[in-house]
This record gives structure tokens, sequence and C-alpha cells, in this order.
């Protein structure tokens, strides 16, 4: 699981509140290469919540993300950090935790499982 | 499916009333329902392999739809199968999700950005993809509650302007063989049944024992008839003269082949439950597969009751019905 992914995922139990973002518990962090790709990173960076993804990087190894993005846009060493954290990180096992019920979904050879109980519908 | 109402005598309202209460108190429209456990979920995870193996040609109009999608644009796949779309558009970004965990294994070892949840319930925050498409997947939901709640979440989690691309398997088949090979189901199965929707779910035909999974004779059900659906009459007791006779629900056979089945292990659990029958004669394990075929117009009308989204596009397609939507998109300030 990419950070790109983890920016996306919330608790979906019931009743929930603060279903995001989840807090990762990483037992082990991949890195695979992926092409740099400028539009791209352009197009997520308005779609990401910046402070989750900081944090989650943080999880998985990697402090260097400053904790703004603002005026940044054009700068390439960030850029380099943003397309680093966003896409080339795998937690390949840990678990995504719920922030306000402390529920667990865990993440298998970089698969997280986030099918719900019964009784969290 | 329509909702015709007709005046109910004092006692079918009581009787209403307290089903209602039942059926909608014991389970919310997230809640799995029996049937989906059983004719959907496990069945997928005990053929994923082969059913992988038969699932390769993409289908022109998916393609077309993903190919007409801007570069860089995140697509969200949900109930993304063996992961057969993932990735079909090299400049876009795939993430899938299946209710799987075998398939969702066989689209991981390729490489692709997957998890697994529910297609009715998306554990996604609001807006975040680009487009949504759901391929084959609506009419495993056995409800039109939840068929209508996993639309609402395609629409939810593409950001408002964003498409979503919907197909699934239409009652009027092109190849009409076809359906003398699947089992329309009856009311038999009304304890497995949910939903104040369903057409089965009424007050007399819940009395009726159940039995096990037969194949009923066509003289029974007719597969072919395509009549409007009515109210039960509240007066006629047998079931033989129901007028439910808008076939849509029916178990679709799976041939698991036995070397295929041994591998896969989940076959020997299911045979000894009844899940599964074996045939000799072609030398397969046999699975039934739930689906709720779609009508004519059915699926355009479970997408108007999506308050924020509009049918751009609306076509038939080898036997599928498919639909475009478009999310609305933010009110401008004049």
């Amino acid at each position: 699981m990419r950070l790109i992914v983890h920016n996306m995922l919330t608790c979906n139990v019931k009743g929930v509140v603060n279903k995001f973002p989840l807090k990762i518990v990483a037992e082990k962090v991949v890195k695979k290469e992926v092409d740099f790709n400028l539009d791209f990173l352009w197009h997520m960076l308005a779609k990401i919540e910046w402070k989750a993804l900081v944090d989650g990087a943080r999880s998985l190894g990697y402090s260097e993300l400053p904790d703004h993005a603002e005026a940044l846009e054009s700068n390439e060493s960030f850029l380099k950090k943003f397309h680093h954290a966003l896409l080339e990180l795998h937690l390949e096992e840990g678990s995504l935790v719920c922030k306000e019920t402390g529920r667990k979904f865990p993440v298998k050879k970089g698969v997280p499982n986030m099918l719900l109980h019964e009784d969290e519908v | 499916m329509r909702d015709i109402k007709v005046k109910p005598t004092h006692q079918q309202k009581q009787e209403e009333e307290e089903e209602e209460e039942i059926s909608s108190s014991s389970l919310s429209v997230k809640s799995t329902p029996e049937i989906e456990k059983k004719y959907v979920h496990r069945v997928y995870d005990a053929i994923a392999p082969h059913f992988s193996s038969t699932r390769y040609a993409k289908w022109p109009k998916v393609a077309a739809f993903l190919e007409s999608l801007p570069p860089g644009s995140v697509i969200l796949d949900a109930g993304c199968g063996n992961g057969k779309y993932l990735g079909l558009n090299p400049n876009c970004f795939f993430i899938g999700c299946d209710i799987s965990d075998p398939l969702i294994r066989i689209c991981s070892e390729k490489g692709h950005e997957v998890l697994v949840a529910d297609a009715v319930n998306l554990p996604y925050r609001e807006g975040f993809g680009d487009a949504a498409i759901s391929i084959a997947v609506l009419h495993h939901l056995s409800t039109e509650e939840r068929r209508k709640g996993a639309v609402e979440e395609l629409v939810r989690v593409v950001k408002p302007g964003g498409f979503v691309l919907i197909t699934v398997w239409a009652a009027e088949q092109e190849d009409k063989s076809l359906l003398t090979k699947w089992t329309p189901l009856s009311a038999k199965y009304v304890e497995e049944w949910v939903g104040p929707g369903s057409p089965m779910n009424s007050p007399r035909l819940r009395n009726n024992p159940c039995f096990g999974l037969e194949s009923i004779p066509e003289s029974d059900v007719s597969v072919k008839e395509q009549k409007d659906l009515e109210s039960i009459p509240e007066s006629d007791e047998s079931v033989k003269d129901e007028k439910v006779s808008n076939q849509q629900e029916y178990f679709v056979p799976w041939h698991l082949p036995y070397h295929r089945a041994e591998v896969s292990g989940a076959s020997a659990s299911a045979l000894a439950s009844g899940l599964a029958k074996k045939d000799d004669r072609k030398g397969a394990v046999v699975y039934n597969r739930y689906y709720h075929v779609f009508s004519e117009g059915e699926l355009e009308r479970l997408a108007s009751g999506v308050g924020n989204a509009m049918i751009v596009d609306r076509f038939y397609d080898k036997s599928n019905w498919c639909i475009v939507l478009q999310k609305e998109a933010l009110n401008q300030d004049h």
C-alpha cells in the first residue's frame, strides 16, 4: 500500500466521526522506484491532504517532507520528495488504525483489508 | 424494481409493519445478506484462480471509457475482480477494491494498488477519484437498497464533475439459450432474502418452509416472461398462482474442474455443506452464483434516485445494461 492510497482511506465503522486519516503502524516497508511525472504530481497536490501525507511518511520512516506544501509547487527538490513519499514507499506489513476507536485494519503483503464485522456496520 | 402500492387490509398492514420492523432493525443496508455470503462471496473465493483465467478479454466499451479519461486521472474500480481493467490506461492511476481476498491477491501479484473492501461501504473519503467504474458488480447485490447504496458510493468517491461507468447483466440476454442453464429463484429462498424491496418478502411467503437447492421446473416459473411486477394478491394462498413472474433473480452455475477444485481446497467444505455439487459427467464441482439481472430502464431508475449525479450516457451492449453518470459540479457563485 502506497501513501497515495492511504491518503484516501477512512474508517467506515458506524458512528465514527474522526475517520480520516488512519494511523499507520508499520512492520515492513519496501521502497520501489517509480518514474517521475510532473503533471501527475501537480494533479495530486490538489487532492492530497498534506498533514496526513507527512504523518504517514514519517510512520514509514521518511521524514523529509516539509510541514506545508504551499509555494513549493515549482521547487524541484520538494517535488522529488513529494514523489518519493507519495509513490515509492510501500507498506507491506502492518496495520491502519482508526484514531477514534483504535480499530485495526490489517495490511498483509501490501494489501489492506478494510472489511467490517457485522456489528460495525 | 417498481414499488406498486395497493391498499392493504388491516391484517396485511399489521403483518407488513411487523416484518418491516424485523428486517430494518436487524440489518442495515450495509450488512451483507446471507444469500450474498453463500452465493457470491464464498463462490468467488473458491473459484478465484479459475475465474481469473477466464477473465482476460477487455470489453471495448469499458476500454473506450477508460481511454477517454485525461492523463493523470485517479480511477477507482469498485469490484475489480481479477484486476482486468486496472492499468488499462497507462496514463492513469488505478486503485482497485473487491470483497474477495483471493481475487485481490491475484491483482496484487500483478503489481496493482488494491485493497479488500465492500462496494456498498467504500472506505474512501469523498471526492478523491477522478472517475470510478463498476463492471459487472451490482447484479450480485440482492436488494434494491444495496444496489442503490453502491451507486451512491460510486458517486460519493469521485470529484465534482467526475464520471462513473456502471455495467450490469441484462434480463434481456442476447443468447436466450443461456437462460435455460440458469436456476430462477423462488420463494424457497425467502429465509435468505433480506430487504423490504424484494417481491419475495411478503408475510404470506415467509410462512413457507425452506427446502434445499433444487432446480425449478420451467412450468412453475417461466424464465422468459417479462411481465410487470404486481403486488401479491392478499387473498391468494397458493405460491403457484402468484404473479411474481418478472423473473430477475437467478443462480448462474460455475463449473470448477476437479483438478482446480482440489488445489483450491475450499470445495471440500462447499460440497460437504451442500453449497456446491459434483458433476462427474463434466468432471467439475458446480457452484451457483446469485444474480439479480437488470431489466430495461432499471439501472437508469436506480441512478436517477441519486440526487447529485446526472445520467450522461446509457446503452445496451453484449447483454449488459450500461450507464455513465456525472457527479454534479460544485456551485459557482454568480
